[in-house]
This record gives structure tokens, C-alpha cells and sequence, in this order.
């Protein structure tokens, strides 16, 4: 059994320790915004927040979130207000939208640690996100969109 | 809004209809050109419904992956109904009978940039349909002319007293009504939403999480499947010991499928870990030794045949191999390229001897349904295959192999729900690419630097015989001599320069590899291969891009609109910027003229894409904001593939897995992208993929131009650094 809180509930989960957290989050608590992509942390379609710092759900053992605090897309606001969603609504950032949640996850935990980033420290914070649509101009736009909010 | 499961074929639909509510259904009505062809005697089973609530349903076969095309279609359904933009929702039907099919791929299918261009004219005409009949309800309830009413945000309004009925309340009415046939179209100048950056309607749930893709669909009593195939294409299973694998965690069962296993657990993970423990065996094939080296050479020798049948020909066959005046020969290639679809392949499915029902992200749902019909002998009307969202699909989502694994595996589970889901190791590794093709040019100019004559040869499989294609009746078709198949020789056969003698070929070279198409087709390497020539014609008359290919596009006011539209944004005429070299490259692809001029820093530290230009002539763009981010999207996309991107062969396998062997361009790398939308008046033409042909040869030019070294074979990192 590991316990965890997760979007701001706890919960209690029983799986093999080294299960990815993705598939725990996915298929047992049924929270599918966070998305399998590669499966060894090379594309960030699964980043979501443990104790507010982007972390690649493929290859973090569910184990290690035992007490800890996660947050999914789902959780980053209740209805879509967070300053980074409002951005990619405004710029109309996603195409097939795959790789957005975790796009948008690594772009709040950039921002909530600085808090108007340069194209530079954009192009660092975002470098392990992957989009095959080519979105990136946009989420670039975007990001500073967010930082001015 | 929605993606939502309308569920129901049209007869269906009406049926249920009566219990769901009562509503106003106009079915499209096709062109008489597709008609023709088409067993719908005209009608198309594609249609709108406006229910007694004012909710404005369109059904049609274009699966969303990433276009925006159900944003534009709904612009185009709002825009001539008069309806409220927040009432428009679309939806898929999951049933891909004849009526959805494209009269000229003969399937319903996302494919060839169709999905505005195509739909654009009967949608509009269905449009005013409905509103003609509604306006019609409204004049008798009112007791005015037609005439004196308008159609507004979902209401009929009366202008002269204010008042306004809502869509909705004339339903009724309007359903006794005959269909017009020939309603009046809004002018131009009163479509609002057409030719506006709307809003994309899916964006709000792309950015919660709530869009559900098909690897995200939900069932009771779920189980979950991870596939075990041959590494090498066409080799099948010799041998598997189920117990090798019957004891571990969640392991509920493991089923044979066509090359290969599906393990079938209580969780995705547990079944991937067993597949990856299975103790399974293939079959030796004659591919076992297989390499892009063997197949290069394939390539080689084919250009060289001596018996190559010519699929095109205009004007003097023997003038293109004049040793008159000046001769430019020049070689191509491109590799093998996979589609890294960011979703990768899955599909849900829960099949029993009488029912089937799939969720998947799928561009080729007639596809799937044959697969299944020819595996199973699963008659159509007991197969119902729901179109999720697709995570991307850039051609390779047109295959039904996912779908019979997991329809097998749930029957091996009774019945059970199972989401079979590719690994990305899988994905990248079964095969289903872009096709390798190699190409020889040989022109003559005359002493004033001018084509006068072009022989092309191009080597590599036949793909589109896999996609029903005959070469020999597409080359009656089309006014092309013999062996034409649009899937390796589009944008060569049909390339808008003018000149005069002109000689295209295709030796044949059959794969044993599964082969797919790739965002752009043909156009993904005949752009490639034709205006990396053209540029070094153009230098070889010691003549400038630019205006060496104006002067070949005498009368072709498209290619002429978008080059000068690109110059002028670039600068072409003035000094490039201390440092940066300039490629210029135009391509015509589905309906699109797309120019485009890369600006890079070419040095000892290797090249550096700053800046793009494009422009792009797609006749009228509905939406400029996709139109914008989709030339962005493929700029970026192309990039990354014209650098760096390829698979290769050995020992008959892949030897790429995932993205750290097969990289995507990252956000670092990708350079600002400027789009340019020219408007003359043209037809409507595709945009999901135009943006890709011009971006290889525009960048391959500019490194010509920093350093007179010229890359004639993709990717350019075998070549040169970055």
C-alpha cells in the first residue's frame, strides 16, 4: 500500500512498488490527462508535480511518491484558470494536443520558480518536452503571455 | 466544445431520433463529380441536425489529429446557418458505411488535406438548406415575408419589429418543410466567422486533460494488452511458451496474433513486463540479412535498368538528353522514416461472436473495418469503430493491424474490454514507413541559362498499390503514359514549372518492408529532390533563385504569388545579413502553393535555422490562425526531419526505438516562423500538409549557399553538423 495526496486528496493505491506512478495515476485513479509517451523520460508527455517540481511519471516508482504531494494537469487548477492554461487558450496553442499537459505542467513549474523567464530559460525549462505538431512557437508566446498574467 | 460519439448511422440516427428528441436533419448533398462516383446517388450520409434545444450537430467523416479541421468545418456551418457559435458540436460516425467514403479513395479516410477543401462546399449548402427552412417556419409563424427575416447568433430575426424566434422553437415546423434545392448562399461579406481567427473549439479540454483520446477511453471491467511482435517484418512466431510468462503479477492471458503475441493483464504494466519475459520464437525469413546498405544499393542498380517504362512525357523525349549547351546531372536520396505519432498506436476493443466495438484514434476506418472483415470475416454492420481524438497521425493512423490484435485479444477474454497499447519501442519498430527513394536529375539549359529540357528517374517501391492503387489505370486517368503512381512520383509528374521537354521514370524497387505514408506523400522527398535541383540548375546558369524560378513559371500566377509574396517578406533582394545564408524553395502539394526561405548561420560550429518565411496560397483561409500554426507546426516538423531524422536497417530490423535515437526537433532548435497568407482568388486547397515539401530544400539551398557544398541525401547530419 503506498498513500500519497494527489491533487489535493490523499489516496491509498496497492501495486508493485516499481510501477511507473503514469500507470497508477492512469489506470487506477483514473486520471488520464497525464499522458505515456516514450516510457524512458525522453518526450515529458507525462510530467506532472511531485512537491511542485516537474517529474517525469514513466520513470518515477510509484514508491517513491509515498507521503508526497502530486499534482496532475487535473489538479494544476479546478476549471481550467491557471495563468499557463489561460495562456494556451488565448494563443491557441495545442494541434493533436498529446504532449500539451505535460507541456503545461513543466511551464507552471518554470514559472512558479521564475516568474518571467527569458527565451533562454524557456527553451532550458522546456527542452525535455516534445511536440511533433511544432507547437513550440506558440508555447514559447505563450509562456510570456502567462508571465505577464 | 465536444468531440462527441454521435454514435449512429443516419438510419439509426433518425430512429433514435424519436426517443433522443425531435430534429431538423439535412444531409450534405455531394458534388455531382463525386456523386457519380459515389453509391449515394448524390447524397451524402454526412449531415447537420439542429435539435429543438438549438444545438447544431455536423456529422462528418474527418477524424480530428491535430488540423483543426472540425473548428473550420464548424466556422463554415455557423457561418452560413446564422448559428450560435457555442451551439455547434461535432461529432464522427462510427460506422464506416459506404456513404462516408471519399468517392476517389473509394474509403472513409483522413487523408490528402481534404478536410476544409472537400467539405467546404456541401457543408455550406446544407447550411443554407437548414436556414432557408427555418426562416421559412419563422415568415409563416409570423406572418412576414422570407424575405423581410435574417438568420442571427441561432435565431430567425424580424428587423423592422425586433423580433426574433430561436432555432430551436422552428424545428418542428421546419421538419415539414421540403428541402430546398437550390438555397441562396450568403455573400462573402456576410460570413463573420469565415476568414477569422476563431478560437479552436477543442483547445479548453486539450488544456485540462479532459480530451479523451483513444488511449484514454474508459471501460468496465477493463483489461490491458502489450504486444510482443517479430522484430524482422515478415517473419511470423515459430514457438511460445505461455508458461513462461502464465505465473507474474496481473498476467490473465496471452494470445497469438498475426506475427506476434498480445499479453493481456490487470494493468498495462504488468502486461509489458510479461510480454517482454515472454519466451516466444519467429520464423528465419529471406529479409533476416536485410540493410540500408543492401537496400541503397537496390536503389542504385534500378536507376541504372535499362528498361524503365516512362510515366510521363511532355513534349521531346530525346531532347532531354541533348549534350547541347550546358548539362546538369545530380543524384538524391532520401532514408526511411517513421511517423512518431506522439500518441503512440492503440485501440480499445470488446468483441464477441456477434458484437464489435473499437475506440481508436484512427485516420482509416474503412481500413480498420476491411482488416477485420478479411481476418475474421466480421461482417460490417455488427463493427462499430468510434474515432477518438487522435495524439497525432501524420499518415500513419490509416492501419488496422492494432485493431485486429486487440479484437483477437478480447475475444480471448471473453468478451472483455482490453486497451492494447504499443509501446514507443514497438511503434518505431513495426515498420509502416515513409518510403526510401532515390532520384537522378539530368537537365539541359540553353545559353541563356533556360531549361529546355528534364529527364527524371526515380528509384523505390510502388507504395500506392497498397492503398488499392493500379499504376496502369491512374496513368489513363491522369494524362500520364504508364506505371503512375501518384504516391512516389506527386510533385514530380505534376510539378507547375514550365518546361517544354519533359521526361519522368520509375524503376520499381519492391521492399520487404511495410510501407505507409508520410505527412505529404510523395511530396515529403519529390520536394525534396526537385527544387534542390532547380536551385542547382540555377546556380550552374550563374543565375539567382529567385528570378531562375520565376522565369520557368511564365503564366503560373499561384507559384508567382507566393514566391514574390516570400521575397518580399525575406528581403530577397537585398544582401542576406552579415552571417546568415538564404534558401529559397516553392512547392505545390494538395491544392497549396507554399513557398518558403530558411535563414540559417552556417559556420565551423556547424548550421543554425534562425528565421522561416512562408507564404502559402490555400485559396481562402477560413481559419489564418490555423492556417498560421500549421505551416509553423510543419515548418518545425520538417526541420527536424531534414536534419536529423531516419531509420535504418540491419539484420532485417529497425534500428531505432525511441525518441533518443529518432530525435524530434526540441523547442531550443526551433527557429521563428513567419507566415504569410496570399489571397488571389485561388480554389481551396489543403493545409495540414503544404507546409512540408518546401522546408528540406529551402534549408539544403541555404547551406549551398554559405559554403558551395551541396547535401544531395537526407538527413543532413550524416553530412554536416549542427
Amino acid at each position: 500500500m503506498t498513500a500519497f495526496t494527489l491533487n489535493g486528496r490523499e489516496v491509498e493505491v496497492t501495486a508493485e512498488p516499481d510501477t511507473p506512478l503514469l500507470w497508477v495515476i492512469r489506470e487506477q485513479l483514473k486520471l488520464t490527462g497525464t499522458k505515456y509517451g516514450c516510457g524512458v523520460a525522453q518526450c515529458g508527455a507525462c510530467t506532472l508535480h511531485v512537491d511542485d517540481e516537474p517529474v517525469r511519471a514513466c520513470v518515477f516508482p510509484l514508491s517513491a511518491a509515498e507521503g508526497r504531494s502530486v499534482t496532475t494537469i487535473e489538479g494544476l487548477s479546478e476549471d481550467g484558470s491557471h495563468p499557463v492554461q489561460q495562456a494556451w487558450v488565448e494563443l491557441d496553442v495545442p494541434q493533436c494536443g498529446y504532449c500539451q499537459s505535460g507541456q503545461i505542467m513543466s511551464a507552471a513549474a518554470l514559472l512558479a520558480r521564475n516568474p518571467s523567464p527569458s527565451d533562454a530559460e524557456i527553451d532550458t525549462a522546456m527542452a525535455g518536452n516534445l511536440c511533433r505538431c511544432g507547437t513550440y512557437v506558440r508555447i514559447r508566446a505563450a509562456i510570456h503571455r502567462a508571465a505577464e498574467a | 466544445m465536444k468531440l462527441q460519439d454521435v454514435s449512429l448511422t443516419r438510419r439509426s440516427f433518425l430512429a433514435g431520433a424519436v426517443a433522443a428528441g425531435v430534429a431538423l436533419v439535412v444531409p450534405l448533398r455531394l458534388p455531382a463529380a463525386w456523386a457519380r462516383q459515389s453509391e449515394a446517388a448524390g447524397l451524402s450520409q454526412a449531415f447537420i441536425r439542429i435539435d429543438t434545444s438549438g444545438q447544431v450537430t455536423f456529422l462528418l467523416p474527418t477524424s480530428e489529429m491535430g488540423q483543426g479541421t472540425h473548428t473550420g468545418q464548424a466556422q463554415i456551418l455557423a457561418d452560413e446557418l446564422g448559428a450560435d457559435w457555442s451551439s455547434i458540436v461535432a461529432g464522427m460516425p462510427n460506422q464506416p458505411t459506404p456513404d462516408y467514403r471519399i468517392p476517389f479513395i473509394g474509403q472513409m479516410r483522413s487523408v490528402g488535406s481534404f478536410g476544409i477543401r472537400f467539405w467546404h462546399d456541401p457543408l455550406r449548402l446544407a447550411a443554407a438548406q437548414a436556414r432557408e427552412m427555418l426562416t421559412q417556419a419563422a415568415a409563416e409563424r409570423l406572418g412576414v415575408a422570407p424575405a423581410a427575416l435574417h438568420a442571427e447568433n441561432g435565431f430567425i430575426v424580424h428587423s423592422d419589429s425586433g423580433r426574433r424566434i430561436p432555432f430551436g422553437e422552428l424545428v418542428e415546423d421546419a421538419m415539414a418543410l421540403p428541402v430546398p434545392e437550390e438555397p441562396t448562399l450568403r455573400p462573402d461579406g456576410e460570413r463573420t466567422l469565415s476568414g477569422r481567427r476563431v478560437p479552436r473549439l477543442d483547445t479548453p479540454d486539450k488544456v485540462t486533460g479532459k480530451a479523451v483520446y483513444a488511449v484514454d477511453v474508459e471501460r468496465e471491467s477493463m483489461l490491458y494488452g502489450a504486444v510482443r511482435l517479430a522484430p524482422v517484418f515478415s517473419a511470423e512466431v515459430e514457438s511460445i511458451a505461455e508458461d513462461s510468462v502464465t505465473g507474474m503479477p496481473g498476467v490473465v492471458a496471452v494470445v497469438r496474433v498475426p506475427r506476434g503475441a498480445v499479453v493481456v493483464a490487470d494493468s498495462w504494466w504488468q502486461a509489458k513486463r510479461a510480454a517482454d519475459a515472454l519466451d516466444i520464437t519467429f520464423t528465419a525469413t529471406d529479409a533476416d540479412e536485410l540493410s540500408t546498405e543492401a537496400i541503397d544499393t537496390m536503389l542504385r542498380e534500378a536507376l541504372d535498368r535499362p528498361d524503365v517504362p516512362v510515366s510521363t512525357l511532355r513534349g521531346d523525349a530525346e531532347a532531354t538528353l541533348s549534350t547541347d549547351g550546358q548539362v546538369v546531372e545530380a543524384e538524391y536520396s532520401v532514408p526511411l522514416l517513421t511517423h512518431m505519432s506522439m500518441e503512440p498506436i492503440n485501440c480499445t476493443a470488446e468483441s464477441t461472436d456477434e458484437r464489435t466495438e473499437l475506440w481508436i484514434g484512427t485516420q482509416g476506418q474503412d481500413v480498420v473495418r476491411m482488416t477485420l472483415e478479411n481476418a475474421l470475416q466480421l461482417p460490417a454492420e455488427q463493427c462499430f469503430i468510434n474515432t477518438t481524438y487522435l495524439g497525432g497521425g501524420f499518415g500513419r493512423k490509416t492501419h488496422g493491424e492494432i485493431a485486429l490484435q486487440a479484437v483477437l485479444a478480447s475475444r480471448a477474454v471473453g468478451g472483455r474490454p482490453v486497451k492494447l497499447l504499443w509501446a514507443r519501442e514497438d511503434d518505431v519498430r513495426q515498420g509502416q514507413y515513409r518510403q526510401t527513394m532515390r532520384c537522378r536529375f539530368r537537365a539541359a539549359l540553353d545559353d541563356a541559362g533556360n531549361i529546355t529540357g528534364m529527364r527524371i528517374r526515380i528509384a523505390g517501391p510502388q507504395m500506392g498499390r497498397e492503398y488499392g492503387i493500379d499504376p496502369e489505370q491512374r496513368a489513363q486517368a491522369t494524362g500520364n503514359l504508364a506505371n503512375f503512381d501518384p504516391f512516389s512520383l506527386g510533385g514530380l509528374s505534376d510539378m507547375r514549372y514550365v518546361i517544354p521537354n519533359f521526361v519522368v521514370e520509375h524503376a520499381v524497387v519492391d521492399l520487404p518492408i511495410p510501407l505507409c505514408p508520410w505527412r505529404s506523400i510523395a511530396h515529403s522527398f519529390n520536394g525534396f529532390f526537385f527544387e534542390s535541383f532547380m536551385d542547382e540548375c540555377a546556380a550552374a546558369a550563374g543565375r539567382d533563385p529567385l528570378e531562375f524560378r520565376r522565369s520557368h513559371s511564365e503564366g503560373q500566377e499561384r507559384m508567382l504569388a507566393v514566391l514574390d509574396r516570400v521575397a518580399e517578406m525575406s528581403r530577397w533582394s537585398e544582401p542576406a545579413p552579415e552571417g546568415i545564408a538564404r534558401g529559397l524553395a516553392v512547392v505545390e502539394s494538395y491544392g497549396s502553393y507554399v513557398a518558403q526561405v530558411v535563414e540559417a548561420r552556417v559556420d565551423d560550429e556547424g548550421i543554425d535555422v534562425r528565421r522561416v518565411h512562408a507564404a502559402i496560397d490555400c485559396g481562402r483561409a477560413i481559419n489564418p490562425g490555423q492556417v498560421e500554426t500549421q505551416i509553423q507546426g510543419a515548418v518545425i516538423d520538417a526541420l527536424g526531419m531534414a536534419l536529423r531524422q531516419k531509420v535504418t536497417i540491419r539484420d532485417g530490423r529497425a534500428e531505432q526505438s525511441n525518441f533518443h535515437d529518432y530525435p524530434l526537433l526540441r523547442i531550443g532548435e526551433a527557429p521563428s516562423v513567419a507566415v504569410s497568407i496570399v489571397e488571389i482568388g485561388s480554389p481551396l486547397g489543403g493545409v495540414g500538409e503544404p507546409g512540408i515539401p518546401p522546408l528540406a530544400p529551402a534549408l539544403a539551398n541555404a547551406l549551398f549557399a554559405a559554403t558551395q557544398q551541396r547535401i544531395r541525401h537526407l538527413p543532413l547530419t550524416d553530412h554536416v553538423r549542427v
